[in-house]
């Protein structure tokens, strides 16, 4: 009975809506309408309301080419571009594909070659039957979140002004794999001059110590859209029969080994950030009290929160580590009873 | 046609191609059975009812990856053209698409082709001949996209082809392989992230109760799969089924595999995992512990701030 409860309990807190399987009919998402396309192209409905578009919905291939693609970048920033269709105020993302470059700070834009390439890549891709056109790009920010630098900023803006519909995704594999849940971002940027309505606060994130400027000065001239995703009948039937197999992978990952050095200079981050704070505080018994107090409290709060993250997550890869060692590792002592193999296992 | 392979390589299959298969089918087959329009009267049911008895077109592509030794990867796919006249893949499409892919993916090669369907049919193997020149040995991957509720496998096989002696003739025919499926671990977790839908951000318990719910099931599963063999073993033990060496060998070495690791260096290196764990939670209990005490002094100053205008602490009453 109680689970029952908890269970709707923790349903409610997350706003999943009950998960209806995904029928054949609603497969009639990836049927490309050209002609309805076409005639979207031509109304540019989003060429008065800068915040048009409001949500995006990617696909499950979509999203996993992304993912990996970013992931085996490593360090380095990747780029790609992203393939679908726009209906009604959602973005659809059907597929996504990788560029051959490299991603400095300085680089504004994909070079020739990688023009060449898209186009190439767009020619067969229509002629295997992927009819669906460019509809945004994304990149990876490996290690310092998802949000937009200036350079991507005014890469939109110029990808607004001349490629609409566009959309940009950005995708950390780092925080991905440290945190167990995907970490993406969808935005589109103001125009120029625009002033956004209201002060909407995004779900807050930590930027290290070295970006936070850059993040600072643009985070105003572009809103995030709210990302959810699905998938075809044939995808959840076989991502179901995939769990047969995968559970071994589950159980065999260890989080805490791929990202030491990603944790290492978290915690350096946070270091550096105290001393920061610190020196606010200390000034600021010698200056006026009142509003500057409201800074370095927020401050400190959120260097409290970012702590906790990095705890958190820590916690949760040692965990899975203790249970591991529990269920394979102290087994010697009960093997040597005599006995069939006994369940080690605590029952469900 | 299809027995095992004797050839002795492994095969490891990563979810993006499945994905990727799948994706295709039904892209193929929504483009042919377009849906119907959101108002509908019962006729253009009936109608639309009568259309997707179509079977679609089976879809036919390219699959890469890296063969290291008698490993054989196979990380990512592409569509391929079928010209249905001469049974065969467009080779200059082929082509091309092989170069794009290249110059992102320069590690990766050719190594064999897949399609969708029931079973590996006669004209296959045309095909796979017309594959050989680019790969001496490709594979064959077939996806059944036939949705069955009660299989419990995944309908994707794997084929090789083998020279086989029939009637006096050499031929090659297809076998079957068995493989496993590799992931890392950002594909995991975005598979895992689709699959079931995980929430996303939230406050730390839901946090832990989604990791602590992903490890719970996959013990689960360990557990059931160990109960089966379990009930066999019993079953054998009482002679209702027959003793089956191979096997108790295998479960033997199994056992035999238990504990895990048992080093010294290993228990060293686990236990300064968990005090380094144990560290990092203490300084941020301290963080949060000094940050609530910095609180509690501001507010405290505030509440007496008329006090302290004149400078300097002050007894506070």
């Amino acid at each position: 009975m109680d689970s029952a409860v908890a269970q709707k309990t923790w349903e409610l807190e997350n706003n999943i809506l009950a998960a209806e399987a995904p029928d054949p009919s609603s497969d009639s998402i990836f049927h490309y309408d050209e002609v309805a396309q076409a005639k979207f192209l031509k109304d540019k409905p989003w060429a008065n309301d800068p915040h048009f578009f409001k949500r995006v919905k990617i696909s499950a291939l979509a999203l996993l080419k992304m993912v990996v693609h970013a992931r085996s970048g490593g360090t380095i920033e990747v780029m790609g571009l992203m393939q679908g269709k726009t209906d009604g105020d959602a973005i659809i993302v059907m597929d996504a594909f990788a560029l051959p470059v490299e991603g400095t700070e300085t680089r504004v834009n994909a070079q020739a070659d990688a023009y060449e390439y898209m186009v190439d890549y767009s020619q067969t891709n229509k002629q295997a039957g992927r009819l669906e056109n460019v509809v945004g790009w994304y990149h990876s920010h490996p290690g310092y979140g998802c949000w937009l630098s200036g350079i991507d900023v005014s890469t939109q803006m110029l990808n607004q002004q001349f490629q609409e519909p566009f959309l940009a995704v950005v995708i950390d594999p780092t925080r991905t794999v440290s945190a167990g849940k995907v970490d993406i971002g969808a935005f589109r940027t103001y125009p120029e001059g625009y002033k956004p309505p209201d002060d909407h606060t995004s779900e807050y994130q930590t930027i290290p110590l070295n970006k936070i400027e850059d993040f600072g000065v643009h985070c105003k001239q572009y809103y995030a859209l709210n990302i959810t995703y699905f998938k075809s009948s044939l995808d959840s039937h076989l991502l179901d029969l995939l769990w047969n197999k995968y559970w071994v992978n589950t159980l065999s990952s260890s989080p805490l080994l791929g990202n030491g050095d990603y944790v290492a200079g978290q915690i350096s981050d946070l270091a550096e950030k105290l001393e920061q704070a610190e020196n606010q505080l200390i000034h600021s018994r010698i200056g006026p009290l009142g509003t500057s107090r409201k800074k370095e409290e927020s401050q400190l709060a959120k260097i409290t929160r970012d702590s906790s993250k990095i705890t958190v997550e820590q916690v949760h890869g040692l965990m899975s580590q203790v249970l591991k060692n529990i269920l394979f590792n102290s087994v010697g002592q009960q093997n040597r009873n005599e006995q069939p193999v006994s369940d080690p296992m605590i029952e469900a | 046609m299809a027995s095992s392979s004797s050839s002795g390589l492994t095969f490891k299959l990563h979810p993006l191609v499945i994905v990727n298969i799948s994706d295709h089918y039904t892209r193929v087959k929504s483009q042919m059975n377009p849906p119907p329009p959101t108002s509908v009267t019962s006729n253009s049911n009936n109608s639309n009812g009568g259309e997707n008895n179509q079977s679609p077109p089976r879809a036919y592509g390219c699959v890469i990856g890296v063969q290291r030794g008698r490993t054989v990867e196979i990380f990512n796919s592409f569509e391929l053209l079928y010209d249905p006249s001469t049974h065969s893949l467009d080779r200059s499409f082929l082509e091309k698409k092989q170069e794009l892919y290249k110059k992102v993916f320069p590690n990766f090669y050719v190594l064999g082709w897949y399609s969708t369907g029931n079973d590996a049919e006669e004209s296959d193997m045309h095909i796979h001949k017309a594959l050989m020149d680019v790969n001496e040995s490709p594979v064959y991957v077939l996806l059944n996209p036939a949705i069955n509720h009660a299989q419990k496998d995944l309908p994707v096989t794997i084929y090789e082809s083998e020279l086989h002696v029939i009637d006096g003739i050499p031929q090659l025919i297809f076998v079957r392989s068995s493989y496993t499926i590799e992931t890392v671990e950002a594909e995991r977790i975005s598979v895992d992230h689709v699959a079931h839908l995980k929430p996303s951000g939230g406050s730390a318990a839901t946090q832990l109760a989604a990791q602590l719910t992903g490890i719970h099931s996959a013990i689960k599963m360990l557990n059931s799969r160990i109960r089966v063999l379990h009930q066999y073993l019993v079953g054998m033990q009482k002679g209702d089924l027959p003793c089956e060496n191979a096997l108790l060998r295998q479960v033997s070495s199994l056992l035999r595999r238990l504990p895990a690791t048992e080093s010294e260096k290993f228990q060293d290196d686990f236990l300064t995992e968990y005090n380094d764990t144990l560290l990092v939670t203490y300084l941020a209990t301290f963080t949060n512990c000094s940050s609530t005490m910095n609180d509690l002094v501001d507010k405290f100053n505030t509440a007496y701030d008329r006090h302290s205008r004149r400078g300097g602490r002050t007894a506070f009453i």
